[in-house]
């Protein structure tokens, strides 16, 4: 196939979002300044509301980024929502006589607070390595914190006196004009500038989602693991988003502390704090515009109930609510309201399975997969790695270069997958030492090892569910071409080696078992990895794959070191690999296969029979 | 620094924890053998308390009125998992917010059936002086039941066939189906279990918490931040960060204030958190 | 896993996938904008003249703080009913527009401008805790409306627009505390809230006993969540006082009685109090804890006078309930009707003719007896009672004081002199700095 054959397939797409990302983008912007404009025709008391319904819109903007694109609960936005806004009003008490615009003060002040203490926040979590619960109950106790002192906290700040439960008064409103003679919004003002403030922090988040980092975000939510081993420090990607999330929290904060005049330590309260997820849920979770229309659903709700004789119906309305949605309604809102124009389905079907129209790979191109700037080596040099009371891996010395094909095998329990586990940076090691193209790596992460040249295939497919095909390999080689284009162009050669072509855009979790190995494999081969593990690579896969698998990989050996764990002994020998293996955790015998078939040693070991084997 | 003084002190904070203890139990069973969070857990100990209080006004002893207040609670467990719970099993976080909702509804519920004020127990009991300084008899009688509690749940889980059909119902359902156990089956008799044990919470501590509509809300937070640190082994866990966190806080309110006593509760459940990301119990060999 | 189920699985992950692309454009932004552009449809119809007029009510009908809540509206209602019954205001009907704060802060606020800028109310009644009373003032001082506080509290609010009938520390503290000290000693232990009510009332509470030769030995401020007394009971048995004076607030609190009761302090230490009864917590204790307290509130329910007879009668037969009234109830009450009376007096509804009879100096025999709207402090001159819980849950009245005066307030408000003044004096040295 020609170069420009297969671009034409793989690229259109993205030429056809960035398009329909930008005319969505500004059909957006004009919405937004179409409901600005409209704010002053309504009537005053209406917008008055309306305003904080547009606020708690945005706390939970930042809310579905952390949650519907990252993945991690954070019980912890109005914590950043609250400082954001008592500081910010402090600032603004302080300043505003002096600048006469309010917001030009509490703004970036309210936002600047919000990301500092989510950065904080964030490193516990994140550089923490908590799981999602963990996380999650994090947030929370960070939120019971900062109620509690805030409860008792008392400090007056040049002209804004903070009373601890009397919370912090006389906060400014709204003043957008500059100078002495500046005068206050009034309430159909205040919903305008609000809707502009909030409606510019959506198209920013939604942009920045659209781009590689917002592809990365959704990476580490679909499958952590994956995303580090393809050399993503994915600490960091959640800790920025969660810092951008803080900062939008503390914006929130700052604009409801002009809005209210009054701010109290109830804002951090966790009744408050439980009301932000409810937004999300309602308005559709990951949707980003969803929580806008969550906050205006149950604010009104609660609102026009509220009001009621006696009251309380608001709590039991909100209550069984959440239960339904949480049962019922995955989509939110938007969801359910979307799914009903969802009958085209732009889909395409899964189509005929035609064997062998895929693959006739352009093996060359292999060749030269490998990065330059490694040599190709991994040693592992008496690594030793013990669980509780068992010892995996008890003193194995390896050293694997470039050039040839090794093979581990070994009887079940032999530690073959925790010698691959300790290589790959997935468990420290209790004694020993790696080294990766001749540099120390036993401290290194995985990210690290595998920004070095390490490439690993696991056992099960790893692939990212939710994104195409060419989405799939486009992630593996942004990181180590870092240009858009030039990952492109990558991602078509892959497809054609794998062979996968006509299947680009599909869902990656509708692929066969099989497709979704060579998509794996795929994935590795963008990362132009030095040092290549594979982890049964060719198992589910047809006699005529396994054939292609293993030129593939005689292939590839020519220029890295490729490390493949395997128990077919037939794919084995078709390798023509050194081979390895491994029991009880150590070094048991090494050679050609057939030099081991003839090792009765080795059939011992395999057949569970006792003569040549020492018992430990 | 008088000898009463600390030892009325040491006292008060072991009952403190005691009380704390009772009142998590129920959560740490739900939790740790199911892996549900259930957030309405606060209400379930309100139910028990008024259970107890009015079969109290209606003329029954108080044994048996701790009693009724388990069997209520125990079958109102049972009818939450089949409506709610079950359909949401490894939906952890939608767990907490559909349990949260849940909450909402049995407090409003709560309110506006028995009021705001509603007459209270009737009777009290003596006081027990060590040195000069005295403190409510109950309050010992409390240590021993939370001993008592704790050692009965050991048993129920480790010794009995229900027991162990539980733990091997949570820690392998696919394979515990395979084998023949009922998971569906177990799962709702152990939510009914940790909603008794609310129950019983809400009702033995009668006599030192009024029965109020928020009553729940106050304990439900610690249990909460407990249970989640205990870790994997969830009662042994949760014996260990209740007991020790409970203790220390109330010790640190009496020193200082309530305030700082919360404060440090928090601050130590962030730091045990940081340190043990998957609960403190995390390489412990005990079977619970 | 069976094949059914996985193409089930198949096609449910299609749809998810369209739906997911379909959200992710700009229809999504479509739909939301019309989401949210329908709201803004909805407009009031404009007044008319012979319409009722319309006061607001924001209490807390729910949540911790109901306790006083639902009575405080019960209070309101009654007498709006009295109202409307002797024939209403400049011949139109009075209608309350009430809402349910739900014991949250925030609420108070925005109801309070809801009622403004919505219903175009002509007064407001709300308010429990002084964090609500000082958020609200300022959006009436705004909407120049006259705004009724009708709650016990620690005292200072001085505002044109703001009338409280609840009786202040200085009323309150000045008559218990030198009563507490005769009949029990000189070493006083205080335990209150963290809020202003509690820390202001505590400086109160050391001004009357160093007036008296009596000093406060300590103090433990409590935040409302907490459930466990027992550090607070330690720190008393250390501190070893005559009298325990306790300010608590909500149900919560209630329980520091009943673990007070329990740890065996009653027999050696008094325990007094200025708002304990104000929310029937006397209900909620056991008898033993209950018995004894002694309590300075401005109406007990059991009083014998023939204004309380009726109101009580009138009470019961509404609102089919044989409780105590507390005293918040009738604090609006009194709110009520002494703003229906200032309405006659002015002859118009219109704000500032309506503070200025206010203002003039009106009286009312009123269920808790005489009281007077002082012109200047717009504080309640009125009789504050020293009450014992008894074993019936209820209270019995051991001594009467008439006529008592705001001394604090007296002091330092002059609103007619000042009208512009806007504070809540805080502190004994505010007053001294003045």
């Amino acid at each position: 196939m020609s170069d420009c054959e297969v671009t034409d397939l793989s690229l259109p797409r993205r030429k056809r979002d960035a398009l329909l990302a930008h005319r969505g983008f500004w059909i957006a912007l004009l919405l937004v300044g179409a409901l600005a404009a409209g704010a002053s025709c309504v009537d005053s008391y209406l917008a008055y509301v309306a305003t904080s319904w547009v606020i708690f819109g945005l706390l939970g903007l930042s809310l579905d980024l952390i949650w519907g694109r990252a993945g991690v609960l954070s019980l912890g936005q109005t914590a950043f929502f609250g400082i954001g806004g008592y500081l910010g009003s402090v600032a603004a008490i302080n300043l505003a006589p002096l600048t006469g615009n309010t917001l030009i003060c509490s703004g970036p002040v309210g936002s600047l607070a919000g990301a500092c203490i989510a950065g904080l926040v964030g490193w516990l979590i994140f550089f923490g390595r908590m799981g999602a619960l963990q996380a999650t109950i994090l947030t929370y106790t960070v939120t019971l914190i900062i109620w509690t002192s805030a409860v008792s906290f008392h400090a007056t700040v040049g002209a804004a006196v903070i009373g601890g439960d009397n919370g912090l008064a006389d906060i400014p409103p709204y003043v957008v004009e500059f100078g002495n003679m500046a005068t206050p919004l009034g309430p159909n003002g205040m919903l305008a500038c609000t809707i502009l403030i909030a409606g510019g922090a959506y198209l920013l988040s939604a942009s920045l989602m659209r781009s590689p980092f917002g592809l990365l975000v959704d990476c580490v939510r679909l499958n952590a693991e994956k995303t580090e081993l393809l050399g993503y420090d994915t600490r960091k990607i959640q800790f920025l988003l969660f810092v951008l999330a803080g900062s939008i929290a503390g914006l929130a904060g700052a604009l409801f502390g002009h809005w209210a005049n009054y701010l109290t330590p109830s804002v951090f309260s966790v009744q408050e704090g439980l009301l932000v997820p409810i937004y999300v849920l309602v308005g559709g979770r990951g949707t980003l515009a969803g929580p806008f229309v969550g906050a205006l659903l149950v604010g009104g709700l609660s609102f026009w109930l509220g009001g009621g004789v006696i009251g309380g119906q608001t709590t039991l309305v909100m209550g069984l609510g959440l239960m339904l949605l949480v049962l019922f309604v995955e989509g939110g809102v938007i969801g359910a309201v979307t799914s009903l124009f969802a009958k085209g389905n732009r889909l395409r079907a899964l189509g005929t399975e035609t064997e062998g129209e895929h693959r006739h790979p352009s093996l060359a191109a292999l060749k030269h997969i490998a990065r330059q700037d490694s040599d190709g080596s991994l040693e592992a040099r008496a690594i030793v790695r013990r669980f509780g009371g068992i010892t995996p891996v008890n003193g194995v010395s390896l050293t694997f270069q470039r050039g040839r094909v090794y093979c581990l095998i070994g009887p079940n329990g032999a530690g073959k997958s925790t010698f691959l586990r300790c290589c790959m940076g997935s468990h420290t090691l209790s004694e020993g030492e790696i080294m990766l193209a001749g540099k120390r790596a036993t401290t290194w992460r995985t990210f690290e090892r595998a920004r070095a040249g390490l490439g690993v295939k696991m056992q099960t497919p790893q692939i990212f569910d939710e994104l195409s095909v060419a989405q799939n390999l486009w992630v593996a080689a942004y990181q180590v071409e870092r240009d858009r284009r030039a990952a492109d162009r990558k991602v078509a050669a892959i497809l054609s080696t794998i062979g996968l072509v006509a299947r680009a855009q599909f869902r990656a979790g509708e692929l066969s078992h099989g497709q979704q190995q060579w998509l794996d494999i795929g994935m590795v081969l963008c990362m132009s990895p030095a040092v290549i593990m594979l982890d049964e690579p060719a198992a589910g896969m047809t006699a005529v794959e396994r054939a292609v698998l293993a030129s593939m990989i005689r292939e590839l050996a020519t220029s890295a070191a490729v490390i493949v764990v395997e128990h077919d002994m037939d794919f084995v020998r078709s390798l023509e690999a050194e081979t390895i293996v491994l029991h009880q955790g150590e070094l048991f015998a090494r050679g050609s296969i057939e030099e081991l078939r003839r090792n009765e040693a080795v059939l011992d070991i395999y057949l569970g029979r006792r003569r040549h084997v020492r018992t430990t | 620094m008088e000898v009463d003084l600390v030892a009325i002190t040491l006292i008060s904070a072991v009952a403190s924890a005691a009380v704390l203890l009772i009142a998590t139990l129920g959560l740490a069973v739900v939790f740790g053998l199911m892996g549900v969070i259930n957030l309405a857990h606060g209400e379930f100990i309100m139910l028990g308390a008024y259970a107890a209080l009015l079969s109290t006004r209606a003329g029954l002893p108080f044994w048996a009125a701790i009693i009724v207040a388990v069997v209520l609670a125990a079958a109102f467990g049972a009818m939450v998992e089949l409506l709610l719970i079950r359909r949401l099993y490894s939906r952890i976080l939608d767990t907490m917010l559909a349990t949260w909702g849940l909450s909402l509804v049995l407090y409003q519920a709560a309110v506006v059936v028995f009021g705001a004020v509603t007459p209270g127990l009737g009777f009290s009991f003596s006081s027990v002086n060590i040195g000069a300084y005295g403190i409510s008899a109950y309050l010992l009688v409390l240590i021993a039941v939370a001993a008592l509690l704790t050692a009965a749940l050991y048993l129920l889980l480790t010794r009995t066939s229900y027991g162990v059909l539980a733990r091997a119902a949570v820690q392998d359902p696919q394979m515990s189906a395979a084998i023949g156990i009922d998971a569906a089956r177990i799962n709702t008799a152990t939510f009914a279990l940790g909603s008794g044990l609310a129950g019983f919470a809400g009702a033995v501590l009668l006599p030192i918490v009024p029965a109020t509509p928020g009553m729940g809300f106050a304990f439900v937070v610690k249990a909460f931040l407990g249970v989640v640190i205990a870790g994997p082994l969830a009662l042994s866990g949760t014996v260990m960060a209740i007991g020790v966190l409970g203790a220390l806080s109330n010790i640190t309110a009496s020193v200082w204030s309530a305030v700082f006593g919360d404060l440090l509760f928090f601050g130590a459940t962030i730091a045990l958190l940081r340190v043990f990301p998957q609960g403190i119990s995390q390489s412990w060999r005990m079977k619970l | 896993m069976p094949f059914e189920r996985k193409s089930e699985l198949l096609v449910r992950a299609m749809l998810r996938d369209a739906i997911r692309r379909m959200a992710s454009g700009w229809r999504k932004n479509l739909i939301c904008a019309a989401l949210i552009g329908t709201t803004f449809l909805t407009v009031p119809p404009p007044a008319r003249a012979d319409d009722p007029i319309k006061i607001g009510s924001i209490f807390d009908l729910t949540g911790d703080l109901n306790i006083y809540g639902i009575q405080q509206s019960r209070g309101l209602h009654l007498a709006v009913d009295k109202i409307n019954e002797d024939g209403g205001l400049l011949g139109r009907k009075v209608e309350i527009v009430e809402s349910d704060a739900q014991s949250q802060q925030a609420k108070y606020t925005q109801y309070a401008n809801t009622l403004l800028m919505r219903d175009h109310i002509s007064a407001l009644f709300a308010g429990l805790t002084s964090s609500a009373r000082e958020a609200i003032r300022p959006i009436a001082r705004r909407a120049n409306i006259p705004y009724f506080y009708s709650s016990l509290y620690e005292g200072g609010a001085c505002d044109k627009q703001t009338f409280v009938t609840g009786p202040s520390a200085s009323q309150q503290l000045g008559v218990l505390i030198p009563w507490a000290i005769k009949t029990y000693g000189r070493r006083l232990f205080v335990m209150a809230p963290d809020y202003n009510f509690g820390t202001i009332s505590t400086e109160w509470i050391r001004k009357y006993a160093a007036d008296n030769q009596a000093e406060v030995i300590g103090t433990d401020i409590l935040p409302l969540t907490v459930t466990d007394y027992s550090p607070t009971i330690q720190k008393i048995q250390q501190a070893k006082p005559d009298v325990v004076v306790a300010l608590p607030v909500g149900a919560n609190q209630t329980g520091f009685l009943e673990q007070f009761a329990a740890a065996g302090l009653k027999q050696k230490i008094g325990l007094v109090s200025t708002n304990y009864g104000s929310g029937n917590q006397q209900i909620a204790l056991s008898v033993d804890a209950a018995r004894g307290i002694a309590v300075s509130p401005e109406y007990v329910s059991s009083a014998k006078s023939p204004q309380n007879e009726a109101f009580k009668q009138a009470w019961q037969t509404k609102f089919q309930t044989t409780d105590p009234i507390i005293g918040p109830a009738v604090d609006v009450w009194n709110a009520a009707l002494l703003w229906a009376s200032a309405v006659k007096k002015a002859g118009t509804i219109d704000s500032d003719k309506v503070i200025a009879a206010l203002e003039s100096g009106l009286s009312l025999d009123s269920p808790n007896g005489a009281i007077t709207l002082d012109a200047r402090s717009h504080h309640l001159v009125q009789s504050i009672f020293i009450a014992k819980g008894n074993d019936k849950r209820d209270f019995d009245i051991i001594e009467t004081h008439d006529r008592v005066g705001p001394a604090f307030e007296q002091k330092v408000c002059d609103l007619i002199a000042q009208p512009q003044l806007a504070k809540h004096f805080t502190s004994l040295n505010d007053a001294k700095s003045r």
